[in-house]
C-alpha cells in the first residue's frame, strides 16, 4: 500500500477549483487530504471540486476528511464537490446519507459545469 | 436514623493502619449525599461497566464475592454485585462497608471475627459468614466518597499493600465511569431543556445564545473529564456483558484488529422502564484514544438519552446533539443502529427501530416450511450521527414472533474478504443467513457467523461486532433457559498481519 497522498490543484477559475487526489485515503493520509483541501479553501478557492479518480481506497476516516472539509467550504460559504468517485465510497456516501450534502459527478468537467452558475459566456 | 457507632480503641489491629471505626461528621455527611444526589445513580439498571469492574476485582483477587456499592442516607445500595444473588440493598450496619465509606484509605479486615465492630455486621453474622472484607472509597475529584468497592471472602485471609493499591485503581475506575455517565446525562438533559426553551420561545434570542454557552462549557467540562480518564478507558472500554431479557436470547462477538488501538465498535442491551429493553450497536470513524472518548460519550449518551425518553430516533437525535457539542474530539461522527424492544401478549417483542448511517440489520423469519426470509431493516435516509446539526434519522417498526431473530454487526463483516478477494457484502452475507434452518437461534447464529468469518483467508481484516437476538419458541425453552453469551476477542489470532 502506498503511503503517500497527493493532492494537486488542476484548474482555478475565481473561487472554483479542482484538485485531483492520488493515493489512498486511511486514517494516515487523511490528515494530508483535510488540510491539504482546507489550505485551498484558505487561499481563495472556496468552491473546490475534489477529483477522486486516483482513489483506490477510501475507508471511514476519508469520509471524515470530506465532511470536515464540507464544514470548511460552507463555513468560508463555498462548497466541496466530489468526482470519479469509487463504488465502495459511494456505498459509503448513500449509506451515510453525506450524498445529499456531497454532490457526486461522473468527471471533475462535469462538476465544474455543475457547480458555476449557468449563464457565462 | 441509624447511624455510625464509633468505638474509638485506635490501637488494636497492629497489622492495620488505621481502625475502621470512624464516626461521620454530621457536615461531611450531608455534603456527601448531597454528591450522591448528584451522580444520580442510585436505584438505576444494572451497567455493564460496573458489572465488569465487580468481576474484574472477584477474578484478581481470587474471591468469591466482589461489589461496587453507593451509600445513601440509611441504605447501602449495590450499583453491582459478582457472586451475590438477590440482594439489592443492605442496611448501614457498620464494621463493613458502612465503615469503608467514612475512611479516605482502602479498608482490610483479615478475620472479621477478630474486628470489635465487624464480628456483629449482618454479613458475617447471618448466612454469608463473611470472613474477609476489603474496600477501597470511591472518591470524587472535590473528595467526597460516594460508596467503596469491595472483596468478600468467607475464609479469612490477608492482602498486600499492592493488593489494596489495586483496590484502590479500581475505585478509581468506578469513579471515571460515574463522571462520564454523569457528563452524558447532563448534556442530554441540557439539550432538551434548551431545546424545550427554543420552541416555547423562539423569540428570546439571548436565552438561547446562553444555553449556547452552557453548551460549550459543558463540552469543555466533558473534554477535560474524557483527556484526564483516557487511560483508564482503555482498559474499561471493552464492550460489556449481555443482561439476561426474559424471553429473549442474546449472544454477541467482539474482536479488535489490534491490541493496543481498542476499536471504536460498541454495543449494549439495557433494561428499561415497563418492561421494555434497549439495544444498539455503531462504529465510530477512526480509532486509538481519540475514538475511545467519542466511544464512551456515546454509549453513556445513548444510555442516558434512552432513560429520558427512548423513541428511536429522538435518542439517536440526542446522540447527534452531543457529538457536535463535544468540540473536543477529533473524529466526531458514528453510525449505530438503536432498538426499543416491548414485549407482547403473543410472547414475541415489538421493535421500533432506527439507524444513523449505519450497514442494515437483518431480521430472520422462518416460515411454515422452515426456510428463513432474510429482510433488511434499513429505514430510509438515516444520516452518519454526529456530522450535522440538521441531520435526519430513520425509523422502521416490525414484530418478532417466537422462532425469529435479528442480526447487527459493523461493517468489519460485510467488508471482509472472501477467497476470490471480493468483499462479503450484504449479498454474500444475505445469501449466508438464507441457508439457516428454523427456529433461529441468536447463540448459533453468532457461533456460525464467526466461523464464516475465520473461514475467510485474511479471518476479519478489520473490528467485528456482531449482536444478535432472537425470539426461542416456548416448547424449545425450559423455563429460565435464556442465554445470554459473549465472546470478546481482544487480541488478534497469531495470523501476523500488517498494517
Amino acid at each position: 500500500m502506498t503511503d503517500a497522498l497527493h493532492l494537486t490543484l488542476q484548474h482555478t477559475d475565481g473561487p472554483y477549483a479542482v484538485a485531483t487526489v492520488t493515493g489512498d485515503v486511511d486514517l494516515h493520509t487523511a490528515p494530508t487530504l483535510r488540510s491539504g483541501a482546507l489550505d485551498l479553501i484558505q487561499q481563495g478557492h472556496r468552491h473546490l471540486i475534489l477529483d477522486m479518480r486516483g482513489v483506490q481506497f477510501c475507508d471511514s476516516a476519508g469520509l471524515s476528511a470530506l465532511i470536515r472539509i464540507w464544514h470548511g467550504a460552507k463555513d468560508a460559504g463555498g462548497s466541496l464537490a466530489l468526482a470519479a468517485v469509487s463504488g465502495r465510497l459511494m456505498r459509503m456516501l448513500n449509506l451515510t446519507g453525506m450524498d445529499s450534502l456531497l454532490p457526486v459527478h461522473p468527471t471533475a468537467d462535469d462538476a465544474l459545469s455543475g457547480s458555476r452558475p449557468t449563464a457565462d459566456a | 436514623m441509624p447511624q455510625q457507632v464509633s468505638v474509638p480503641d485506635e490501637e488494636a489491629g497492629p497489622e492495620y493502619k488505621g481502625s475502621p471505626r470512624v464516626v461521620p461528621d454530621p457536615d461531611v455527611e450531608a455534603a456527601r449525599i448531597a454528591a450522591v444526589r448528584r451522580y444520580d445513580i442510585l436505584d438505576t439498571p444494572p451497567d455493564g461497566a460496573f458489572d465488569r469492574v465487580a468481576s474484574l476485582a472477584a477474578r484478581l483477587f481470587d474471591v468469591p464475592v466482589a461489589t461496587v456499592t453507593i451509600v445513601d442516607t440509611d441504605r447501602i445500595w449495590f450499583k453491582a454485585a459478582h457472586g451475590l444473588h438477590d440482594m439489592a440493598e443492605l442496611g448501614r450496619d457498620p464494621g463493613l462497608c458502612g465503615s469503608a465509606v467514612l475512611r479516605d484509605e482502602a479498608l482490610v479486615i483479615p478475620d472479621t471475627l477478630l474486628d470489635d465492630v465487624a464480628q456483629s455486621n449482618p454479613l458475617v453474622t447471618g448466612p454469608m459468614g463473611v470472613r474477609f472484607y476489603a474496600a477501597a472509597p470511591i472518591v470524587t475529584t472535590d473528595g467526597h466518597r460516594l460508596g467503596t468497592v469491595n472483596i468478600l471472602d468467607t475464609k479469612p485471609r490477608s492482602i498486600t499493600e499492592d493488593d489494596a493499591a489495586t483496590l484502590a485503581d479500581l475505585a478509581a475506575i468506578v469513579m471515571d465511569e460515574m463522571e462520564l455517565r454523569l457528563a452524558a446525562l447532563a448534556m442530554v438533559r441540557h439539550e432538551q431543556e434548551r431545546r424545550a426553551a427554543e420552541s416555547w420561545h423562539a423569540e428570546i434570542e439571548h436565552e438561547r445564545a446562553e444555553a449556547e454557552r452552557r453548551a460549550r462549557e459543558q463540552a469543555e467540562k466533558d473534554k477535560a473529564a474524557i483527556a484526564a480518564f483516557a487511560s483508564t478507558l482503555q482498559r474499561t472500554l471493552l464492550p460489556p456483558a449481555l443482561p439476561v431479557v426474559p424471553g429473549l436470547e442474546l449472544a454477541c462477538h467482539y474482536r479488535t484488529a489490534s491490541v493496543h488501538d481498542v476499536g471504536g465498535d460498541f454495543y449494549d442491551v439495557f433494561p428499561l422502564d415497563g418492561g421494555r429493553w434497549a439495544f444498539f450497536l455503531g462504529d465510530v470513524c477512526g480509532k486509538g484514544a481519540e475514538a475511545a472518548a467519542v466511544t464512551s460519550l456515546t454509549r453513556y449518551t445513548l444510555r442516558a438519552a434512552a432513560q429520558i425518553d427512548p423513541d428511536p430516533r429522538t435518542v439517536l437525535g440526542a446522540l447527534n446533539n452531543a457529538l457536535l457539542a463535544d468540540v473536543s474530539a477529533g473524529s466526531r461522527f458514528c453510525t449505530a443502529i438503536f432498538g426499543l424492544l416491548t414485549p407482547d401478549d403473543t410472547g414475541g417483542f415489538h421493535v421500533a427501530v432506527a439507524t444513523g448511517g449505519h450497514p442494515p440489520a437483518y431480521h430472520l423469519r422462518p416460515d411454515e416450511t422452515g426456510q428463513v426470509e432474510v429482510v433488511a431493516v434499513r429505514p430510509k435516509g438515516g444520516m452518519l450521527i454526529g456530522a450535522l446539526p440538521e441531520a435526519q434519522f430513520a425509523q422502521v417498526t416490525f414484530h418478532m414472533a417466537p422462532g425469529e431473530g435479528l442480526l447487527l454487526y459493523t461493517d468489519g463483516l460485510t467488508e471482509a474478504r472472501t477467497s476470490d478477494g471480493a468483499m462479503l457484502g450484504e449479498e454474500g452475507l444475505t445469501a449466508f443467513l438464507r441457508r439457516r434452518t428454523a427456529p433461529v437461534s441468536a447463540t448459533t447464529l453468532v457461533d456460525d457467523t464467526v466461523v464464516l468469518l475465520e473461514s475467510l483467508p485474511d479471518g476479519a481484516g478489520d473490528d467485528v461486532a456482531l449482536l444478535a437476538l432472537s425470539v426461542p419458541r416456548c416448547e424449545t425453552v425450559p423455563d429460565q433457559a435464556v442465554s445470554a453469551t459473549a465472546h470478546t476477542s481482544a487480541a488478534p489470532e497469531p495470523t501476523g498481519q500488517e498494517r
